[in-house]
Order: structure tokens, then sequence, then C-alpha cells
């Protein structure tokens, strides 16, 4: 690790003209397992590195009245999969923050981190899309929120501008016939990122499904928001066929790489088993069944 | 109760704590990382980035200025000296050439790492890139570029008269190669009914330690020169250094330290002998640890292969004739394994099986990629693979249960080996069925449940020397002095049961020091599994000697003679009914100036043990057809044992070595490109998780019969062996695919699935 | 370079230390506190797991600067004098070491788990311990040791 000049601003407009101060030379820090494996490869060598860990209210979790669930970006991984509050309303990212790599990770590790670092093979991005979050960013201009499936923007890549610090995420209330669930696929063992990954959540009505969202992970080079599954879903009753039927689209979508996780056709395929078995355990925890 | 007291308190057969424990539950333990020297540098080194090159100019100018750099060496400031483990072929920098990518060029000795990191980022050296071969058979073509243009000048030891015909180099860029035949191979096959011939791959696999190597070195004043290293032979250490510094042995000092994890993969001097270099050119202590991406990317991880089988049997399923020919990429040096050729996959290319006809043999190529070394039963665990595989590959052509047709041709008592060992007390027949007994081998299963089997055959080491020093202190305590270095299997523990068992001592007066090796009587250390065995013998001659050094200085006690004085419960009595406890007697030798007493014992191998151990596994799994996805839902792990001295101790043994050979069935594998590891870091090498283990049942099948002190067996390198062939024969058994190459991946699994509905 | 200040095992340390120091390279080679170790050098095996501020963490992924103002808890820090921790000794008496490199972080794991569940279930420990690799066990006598260390301990 080349050496660096650390940082430790006490408010976020301190943190802000920091950025603004060391231009690209700055890198934001806040649980670190992402930066300073990166740094320690040098692959990413910043002349100073700007700690968030001081700035305060960041980590908090909260409820708006409009019951929207706000969270802050220095919220860890163990906040999120242990909080009363996370797991009564986005039950679907506690589940997924709890499946991130292993419990040194998850305390260290923040949301905002997992959002900005824009890994596709992460865990959290394909919970949040299937959640439709937005995220909170605050540059010296003021603040401004993105949905987060126009958040990414390529490998490693999001609409973060240098001087931009996410501050947050924003859920919005699910209706109270919703169910969700987030698989894992791991083949070889279970400390490891995701062969394919899949975050869904179905609202039922009367029987059919009133809407869904599909979201994927490891499966292209941005975390991947399934329209196409969800469209084919859209009021149709919650058969296996249709499930199936809508479950094949994502193969003409998935973009994965071929390494040793799996090639490219059966990460395809592994794509199209997994949303179709997310979108049955989801409509089984929305209190329906796949018939 | 009353019998206990009149024996006095027995340790052989009770489950013991390491006697080390509260040193590694505390971090008190001392690794070799962990010394630290007044004044020492950091060494570092830089590797090769080539496959295969000439080096054209190495520029040391602009690193030699970084400030905190006292040394800095290429290849050209090392006298010209190769080493090795057996055969010497690696430099300790390159010279002229590098061969694999990894190859360490220049090293370098600063006060921090970052300032060696530096220096080294500082180096310029000019390579002229190399043709490179990466495949052992593409290298054996006649047009293979050539990796050793004069292997002939390479130095190594005669070569012992073990396993056939063995010779060094017997044509290009190949190492070794070792000819076995017994009986008639055209022969057989000839009379032979039915001949199977099937092909295996078995890829490269670390050894997994979670201690990287690390080394330290220290030149004294008066030239002596200090070492820790993780080293599980440190008098094999010492010599092989004293041959690279170019001085008499004991000018060199190996030092005990804690060793995190060996499985055969720290034999190797790896960069002790670079970094006594590095001190002696900056005058200054220096140590050198690894990071794991150099572990994976250039350690000595286990030979990869393609092992080729061919069985001739009877309609009836009777092995007549069987062939073998493997073939192993070494990587670009041969000089990480201690013997002259891959022992083990001669030996377990027969397996336990009577087999009048065959022919084995044995190949290590060079290649441009890691050199290869050994891990735990090295050669074993991909020839069995193969073999294991293959016998049940014949059992299913000839519609036969595959422990049925085992059970017709493993050695029964009185059988000759293929290998023409002749074993008493064979318990081959009998472990297997316990195995299979255990795992209900044929109940009912589920759909998409399998069940395979798989059974292994290693004799307890029997080699070198082995020595033990024991003191009897003040206090009463017996100090065991020992060479061998306890690689974390708990060989201190079974030394001190050992000492407390022959001198019905409690285990807590037994104190176990790892000696330096100025210190301790030679001992040849850890490997081939005969610590128990070698040094276990050497130590139990030592505490035998102390009995009868005590029963002398209680008869010159009583006033008597020596016969007239027996011990019993730790009391010394006298054949006219006068009784001295241990306390007094040592109280009265302290008066007497007999203290401390020290008596060494030393064992040196009687050739080849008469008895040998089995392992026998199944392994249960469950396929899910739609993922090609592996759960290995049980193990049975039946063993053929001796007396087990240490329940703990040898439980644990078999558990680890059994998750090993999981991962090696299931996850690992050290992927190459172009001759670069890709799985350069262990989130890409999948060591097993606690997450991923099977429910395990153990099967002991004992009997008293082990050549180790008070008939123990060995253990330590069975139960990793089976596991990728039991659970290959298991998947076969749950959904009919066949996998003859590792690791079972689920992609493997479901491509194969897919194919077989297609054709269905 | 930076003046940090952390209480480390129970005990105040002030050092300075470059802004890039590892917490794994502060704790071995600035305090010596050698314990913990270093295999993967990348967050994945456990050997480094200390606890700051309570929390299990890798400490070759995490800056030493970051630990100002903390608390950190080696495996130093957790035998009382000559008194084993109960993990510890649960870990002799159950064989949940062989070479014992991976041991600190084992037991600093398992702590955290304790102090979190203190009657976990084997399912449970073992995911949470799945992120601490042994490669000499293969996890059963681990899971043991830390199961009879729970039944032990006593409610604070």
């Amino acid at each position: 690790m080349n050496a660096f000049t650390y940082i430790e601003p006490a408010t976020i407009e301190e943190a802000l003209a920091t950025l603004v101060r060391h231009g690209e030379e700055a890198k934001l820090i806040a649980g670190g397992t992402g930066l300073v494996n990166l740094m320690k490869q040098r692959l990413v060598n910043p002349g100073c590195v700007v700690s968030l860990r001081r700035l305060a209210g960041l980590a908090d979790v909260n409820l708006d009245d409009g019951k929207n669930l706000l969270i802050g970006a220095l919220c860890t991984h163990r906040t999120l999969e242990s909080s009363p509050i996370v797991r009564e309303h986005a039950p679907l990212l506690a589940e997924a923050a709890r499946r991130v790599a292993t419990i040194r990770i998850r305390t260290m590790a923040t949301l905002g981190g997992a959002v900005v670092h824009a890994d596709p093979n992460q865990d959290l991005p394909p919970a949040l899309i299937a959640l439709d979050a937005r995220v909170k960013l605050r540059s010296p201009k003021g603040e401004r929120e993105v949905p987060i499936d126009q958040f990414f923007t390529g490998y490693y890549e999001t609409v973060t501008q240098p001087d931009e610090i996410v501050t947050g995420i924003a859920i919005p209330p699910s209706a109270r016939t919703t169910g969700s669930a987030y698989l894992k696929f791991l083949p070889q063992t279970a400390d490891d990122y995701a062969t394919v990954s899949v975050a869904a959540r179905v609202a039922l009505n009367n029987g059919t499904i009133a809407d869904a969202r599909v979201a994927l992970g490891a499966a292209a080079s941005t975390p991947l928001h399934a329209r196409v599954v969800e469209d084919a879903l859209r009021g149709q009753a919650p058969t296996r066929k249709t499930l199936e039927q809508a479950a094949a689209l994502v193969g003409a979508i998935v973009d994965p790489i071929a390494d040793f996780r799996g090639s490219v056709p059966y990460k395809r395929d592994m794509a199209i088993v997994f949303v179709r078995r997310a979108l049955g355990d989801a409509i089984a925890a929305a209190g329906g069944a796949v018939i | 109760m009353e019998k206990a007291v009149m024996e006095g308190p027995r340790s052989i057969g009770q489950s013991a704590g390491h006697v080390e424990g509260p040193a590694k539950v505390t971090g008190r333990a001392r690794y070799s990382a962990d010394i630290t020297l007044p004044g020492m540098l950091w060494g570092r080194a830089l590797r090769s980035s080539f496959p295969h090159a000439r080096i054209v100019s190495i520029d040391l100018s602009a690193a030699r200025r970084v400030p905190g750099v006292h040394a800095v060496i290429s290849g050209a400031d090392l006298p010209e000296v190769r080493i090795g483990r057996f055969l010497r072929d690696i430099p300790v920098l390159a010279r002229d050439r590098v061969r694999f990518i990894g190859e360490k060029v220049v090293a370098v000795a600063a006060e921090t790492p970052d300032a060696a990191d530096e220096a080294l980022s500082l180096v310029d050296v000019e390579y002229e890139e190399l043709p490179a071969v990466f495949d052992p058979i593409e290298a054996m073509a006649p047009d293979a570029p050539l990796i050793h243009e004069h292997p002939e000048r390479y130095e190594h030891p005669p070569i012992p008269p073990i396993g056939g015909e063995s010779r060094y180099h017997p044509f290009a860029n190949v190492c070794s190669q070792s000819i076995y035949r017994r009986g008639d191979l055209a022969q057989g096959m000839a009379t032979a009914e039915r001949i199977f011939e099937h092909t295996f791959v078995v890829p490269p696999v670390h050894q997994g330690y979670i201690e990287p190597h690390a080394c330290a070195a220290a030149i004294g004043p008066d030239g002596k020169i200090d070492i820790w290293i993780s080293n599980k032979t440190p008098f094999i250490a010492r010599r092989q250094l004293a041959a690279a510094f170019g001085v008499p042995e004991e000018r060199v000092r190996v030092n005990p330290t804690s060793i995190g994890g060996d499985f055969g993969g720290k034999g190797s001097l790896m960069d002790s002998a670079l970094c006594y270099f590095l001190a002696r050119a900056s005058r200054r202590p220096v140590r050198m640890v690894m990071n794991y991406t150099e572990e994976l990317t250039a350690g000595n991880p286990r030979h990869s292969g393609v092992i080729s089988l061919r069985t001739g049997v009877t309609r009836d399923g009777t092995i007549i004739a069987h062939q073998a020919k493997l073939i192993f990429n070494c990587g670009a040096y041969g000089a990480f394994i201690p013997l002259h050729f891959l022992h083990g996959s001669v030996h377990s290319a027969a397996g336990p099986y009577r087999i009048p006809h065959i022919e084995i043999e044995s190949l290590r190529v060079y290649t441009n990629t890691v050199p290869r070394g050994h891990f735990r039963s090295p050669g074993a665990p991909q020839t069995t693979f193969a073999v294991e595989s293959h016998m049940d590959m014949i059992a299913g052509e000839l519609g036969m249960d595959p422990l049925e047709f085992r059970l017709r041709n493993v050695l029964v008592e009185g059988d000759e080996s293929a290998m023409g060992e002749r074993f008493h007390h064979i318990r081959c027949g009998e472990t297997l069925t316990a195995a299979a007994d255990a795992a209900k081998w044929n109940s009912p299963k589920p759909p998409n449940v399998g069940r395979g089997i798989g059974i292994y055959e290693r004799a307890p080491g029997a080699f070198g020397t082995s020595g033990a020093t024991l003191s009897l202190d003040r206090d009463g305590k017996l100090i065991l002095i020992t060479g061998a270095a306890d690689t974390g299997t708990g060989s201190f523990t079974v030394l001190a049961q050992v000492v407390a068992e022959e001198l019905q001592a409690p285990l807590a007066d037994v104190i176990v020091c790892q000696g330096d090796t100025d210190t301790a009587e030679w001992e040849e250390g850890a490997g081939g599994s005969r610590l128990t065995h070698m040094a276990g013998r050497a130590t139990l001659i030592a505490a035998s000697e102390m009995k009868r050094a005590l029963i002398e200085l209680a008869a010159r006690h009583f006033n008597c003679t020596s016969e007239q004085v027996q011990m019993r419960a730790r009391r010394f009595i006298a054949s006219d009914g006068r009784e001295l406890d241990w306390k007094s007697l040592v109280a009265w030798a302290a008066e007497h100036e007999a203290l401390p007493l020290t008596r060494s014992g030393s064992y040196v191998a009687a050739g080849h043990p008469d008895v040998t151990c089995y392992v026998a596994q199944v392994a249960e799994v469950e396929v899910d057809r739609e993922t090609g996805q592996v759960r290995v839902r049980r193990m049975v792990s039946a063993h053929d044992v001796g007396t087990v001295i240490n329940p703990l101790t040898h439980q644990g043994q078999i558990e680890g070595g059994l998750v090993q050979g999981l991962g090696q069935a299931m996850s690992e594998h050290l992927l190459l490109r172009d001759g670069a590891v890709t799985t350069a870091h262990l989130g890409d090498y999948k060591l097993p998780t606690a997450m991923d283990i099977p429910e395990l049942t153990t099967v002991l099948v004992e009997s008293q019969t082990g050549p180790g002190p008070f008939a123990g067996k060995s253990i330590g390198e069975l139960s990793n062996v089976p596991p990728p062939a039991a659970i290959a024969n298991a998947v076969f058994d749950a959904v009919g695919v066949r996998l003859t190459d590792l690791p079972i991946t689920a992609e493997k699994i479901y491509t194969a699935l897919r194919a077989m509905e297609k054709r269905n | 370079m930076k003046n940090i200040q952390v209480r480390v095992n129970g005990h105040p340390v002030a050092r300075e230390i470059p802004d890039h120091r590892l917490l794994v390279d502060f704790l071995r080679y600035d305090l010596g506190l050698t314990g913990t170790k270093e295999g993967c050098s990348v967050g994945v095996c456990g050997a480094c797991t200390v606890l700051l501020n309570g929390q299990p963490v890798s400490s070759c992924l995490a800056l030493a600067v970051m630990a100002d103002g903390g608390e950190v808890t080696t495996i130093e820090g957790l035998a009382e004098g000559d008194r084993l921790h109960p993990l510890q000794q649960a870990f002799i008496d159950y064989g949940g070491f062989q070479c014992g490199v991976c041991t600190p972080g084992q037991i600093m794991a398992s702590k955290a788990l304790l102090d979190a569940n203190p009657h976990p279930t084997p399912a449970q420990i073992k995911e949470w311990m799945m992120g601490n690799l042994c490669r000499c066990t293969g996890y059963y006598k681990i899971i043991e040791a830390i199961q009879a260390a729970a039944a032990e301990k006593t409610e604070p």
C-alpha cells in the first residue's frame, strides 16, 4: 500500500470541502473493506483518504412520516441484518445483508460503501433495486436523489460525481401482501461471491401477481434490473408455468462474465433457475402459493 | 480404582489436549513471522512476470538509492549454488534465466516493508522472452522448448532402492521417471476376459496452511548463523542450508518455532537461504514473510497430472492385470520433494488389490509453471481418485456392486501386495465392511441421493533416525527434548504420553521442549507419517533408560541390587518390602548429586514395516438436478488402527484430513492461465469453511498391532485420500454422471446431465 | 504520521504511526502483540480477527488510524493472569486447534459470537464462524469447543 494522508472531517460540509480541495487525489473511506483491499493491491493509490466515520447521524436507521425507510450510508451490513426496523420494513435487505461475506466484513463494510463500490457481484445492490430504493447524494451544490436502478453505470462505476458523497438510501413502503426472497447461488463454498444471485419481491392481489421486482447480481457489468421478467408477471396468476416463462426471459438480458464460478452459458441457465426459485419463494413469503 | 492406583496413571489411550495448548490459545506461541531481533530488516523478493525468459540485464542502482534500503542482490551476487530437498535444481535467485512466473530474481533488505517494496519497484530487469510450455504432455513432445539445458549437472544424493527402477532426467523435460513391474503384464492382459481403460485429470491444489512461509536469519559475530524457519524438518533444513552457504553444518543453527500448518508443504527451504544471503549482504538480521498471493502463485503446490489406467479382469470380476501411466506436472523445478520421484503415486497406483501382473510408470515433467511439492500422502490423492473411480467404473460395467467388486479383489491375510510387500494383520476387507455397514450401504435412498466408496492403504512411516533426550530435574519433572517440530498434529503430546506411560508419571509432569539443532539429538523430523512411530520409539527408549536409571538409584538408596527393586505406581519397592516414593527418590538423588539425570534414545528404522493401515470411506451425496450442485450429506470414515495413543488428537487427524479431501473433491483448484496462477488469493482459491462440512461418522477397527510405541500405527495421511473418489462415485450413483476430472463442480455435473437428457 | 490513542486489552496506548499503517501491523510490529496472525491479507481467512469496539474485524483490512479513540481486544487480552478464558480452555480440552495459527482469530471470533449470542445452536456457530478458515481440524472440534464454552458460560 502506498502512503497517503488520512483526514477525518467532523462534519459533512467539511468532508465535501476536503473532497473539493483534493480533487482526484482523494478517496472516501467508510468501513474500508473494499478500499483497503484495492489500495493493498495498488489498484487504487489515492494521495488522500477521507474518512466518514466521525460524521454524526450517517449510521442511523429511521422511518419517516411517509413510512419510507431511511438508512444512513455508514450503517454497517451487521446493522442491516440485525436491525428490527430493517427486518420489519425491508426483510429483503436484511436477508441480502446477512448473506454478505463473513461476520468480520459485515461489521465493517457499510451500506454506502456497498452501493458506491458498484461491484456487480455484491449482494445489496440487487436487493435495493428490488426494493425501489433511492440513493441520496450530497455535494457542495446541495442534495439529490437517484433511483437505484439508474445509479450504476458500468463495472465499478456509478453516477456519483467526484464532489459528491452518498449519504444514505430511502426505501418506499411495500404493500402488505408483498413477499420477498434473496437467493445466492454458492456452488463452491459458503464464503464466496455468488455464481448468480437474485432478489425478488412480489405483491399479490386476490391471487394474482399485482406487481413484481426482480434484480440479479453477478449477471452483468452492473447489478441487473430484470424489467422484462416483471412485465411478464404483472397481472398473472402465480402458476409454475408463468414463473418458468417469465424467468426464461432473463436469459436474453443477462451478460455475465466467464470465470471459475461458471461459464457464460451456465451462469445464464442458473440465472433462469434462480429467478424462478426466488419468485416462488417471494410468492410464498407473500402468503401465496405457486399453483 | 484399586487397580488404577496400583498401576499408576495411564496416559496411553487417554484423550489429552495439546501440551503446547496454553501457548497457542493465548498468542504466546512464536511462529517464524513473530521473530523480531534488534536491527532486523524486512526482506522482499522481486519475482519474474514471465514464464520463461532469458535475463538480459538487471539494473539495481535506483533500488540501492532508496532510503532505508541496506541490501539489494541479484543472482550474480550469490555463489553458484542450487538448492533442493533431494534434487538440487533451483537457484536461490534466478541466474540468466527464469523458468516460471513467480521465480525470484532480485531481493532487497530494508528497514520497512514499504521501503523494500519501493526499492523493488525501481529494479529494472530486461528479459528476452523464450517459448514456454505449460502442459506436461506437450512438454514431452520432441519440439517442446527445453526448460533445463543441462539437468545432468544438478546434484542429488544417491538414489535409494525403492519403487522399482528410477532415474533422473531420462529424456528432455522429464525430471524423473519411475517404472515398477511385477508379473507379466502382456500375459496378464492376454488372459483377461475384459479390459477397461480410463483416463483421469487432477488439478494442482495448494496445501492451504494458514501460515504462509516465513523465515528469519541472523549472523553472529562469531560467524554462527541462526535461522528461524517454518520448516518441519529442522535438521534436514540445517544440512541443506549449510550446503547452500558453503559452511560446515555446525555453523548453522535452526531454531524451533511453532509451525502454522504443514501438510507436506513446509519441508523446503523456501526463502530461508535467500534470507541468509540478505543478512550477509546487509550485515543485519533479516526476516522474510511470504504473503498468501506468493504462497498460491509461487509456493510448492501438489503435482497435477493425467492418469491413465488399464485393467484386465475376468468375467466374474477378478483383477488379473493392471497398468498405470502417471504423468505429473512438476513445474519448473523438481527441488521441492524429498524423494527422487513421487513415490506415493506408484504405491497407490496398485491400490490395496491383489494383482498378479502389473506395470506402473510415473513421470514428473518439467513445465514453465510453479514448482510442485509434497502435500499430505504425496502422490496418493491424485492416483487414488483415479484408481478408486476406475474400480467403480469396472464394477459398473460388470454389473457388480462396487463394494462386492472390491471385497473380491482386496488383499487378505497371507497375500503379497502388488508392490511385493508382505503385511501381517491385513484388515482391508474388515475396514471396507465397517465403512459400508456404518453408512447403511444397502439401505434405500431418496431420488438423486447416492453413495460411493473409496479405499486407501498406507503403512506407518519407517525411515530415517529419531532421537530423544529425557532429563529428570530437581522438581521431579521429566523434560523431554526433541528435535522434531510439532506441525500441529499433536506429536509433542503423544511423545509426552509415551514418557508418562513408561514412567507412570502424570502427564503434567512431562515437559516437552523442541530443542534447536545444536542441543537436540538428530531427528529426521515430521513427514511420511513417521513421528509417532519413530520419534515415539526413540522417546520410549529414552524413557525406558530413565526408568532403569531410577531403579538403579533406588537400589543405591536401598543398598541392594537393581534386580531387587521394582517400580510400581510411582513407588520404588525393594524385595525386602522397603518403599520409596518418587518425590523422596528425587530428593535423595538431589542430595547425592545425581540430578539432573539425563538419558537419550535413538531409533533407526528397521526396514519397511510389516503392518499397514487402511482407510475406507463412504460418501453420501445429494445432487440438485436443476443446477448440478452436490451436497455431501454424510461421510463415513473407517480406519484400521493400532493402539490409539491419544483419541482426541487421533480423531483430529481424521477430521482435518477428511475436510482437506472434501476441499480437493469439491472446490479447490489452483487455476493457471499461460503459466500464471489466476486463483491468487484465498478469496478465489476456495478452502472449505465451517458451513461446508458434512455429517461425519468415524469407525475405528482396532487392533494392537502397530510398529509404534505401545503398538500404535499412523493416522495422519489417510482420511484425506479417498474423499474425491468416494464423492465422485456417489455422484455417479445418484444421477449417473461420471466425472473423471477434479474438482467436482456443479457446472460439470449440470453439463453432463443436460447432455444425458439430450441423448435420451 | 498521526498520533493515535487506543485502549488495547484495557491498557491505554499512544503511538505515532504512518497514516497507512494497518491495524494488524500496528498490533504485531508496533506493539509486539504477535498473537494476532496474518494469513491471507485480504480479509478472507480470519487469522487476524480482533475485536474493535467489541466487534470482530479483519485487522488486515483496518487502518490503525480508524481505531483511534477506540478499544481493541486481541488474543493476549483474554486470559486473566494464568486463568484462561473459558473459550481458551475449551479449545485445548476439545481439540479445537492443531497448528494453532488460526486459533487466535478463531477464539476472538467465537468470543464475539458468545458475547452476541451466549447459547448458539451448532448451525449458528457454523454460520458465524464460516469466516475463520482452519486447515487442520476440519472445524468439527472447533464447533464442539465453542458449544462447550457456551454451556459453561455463566450469565453476566
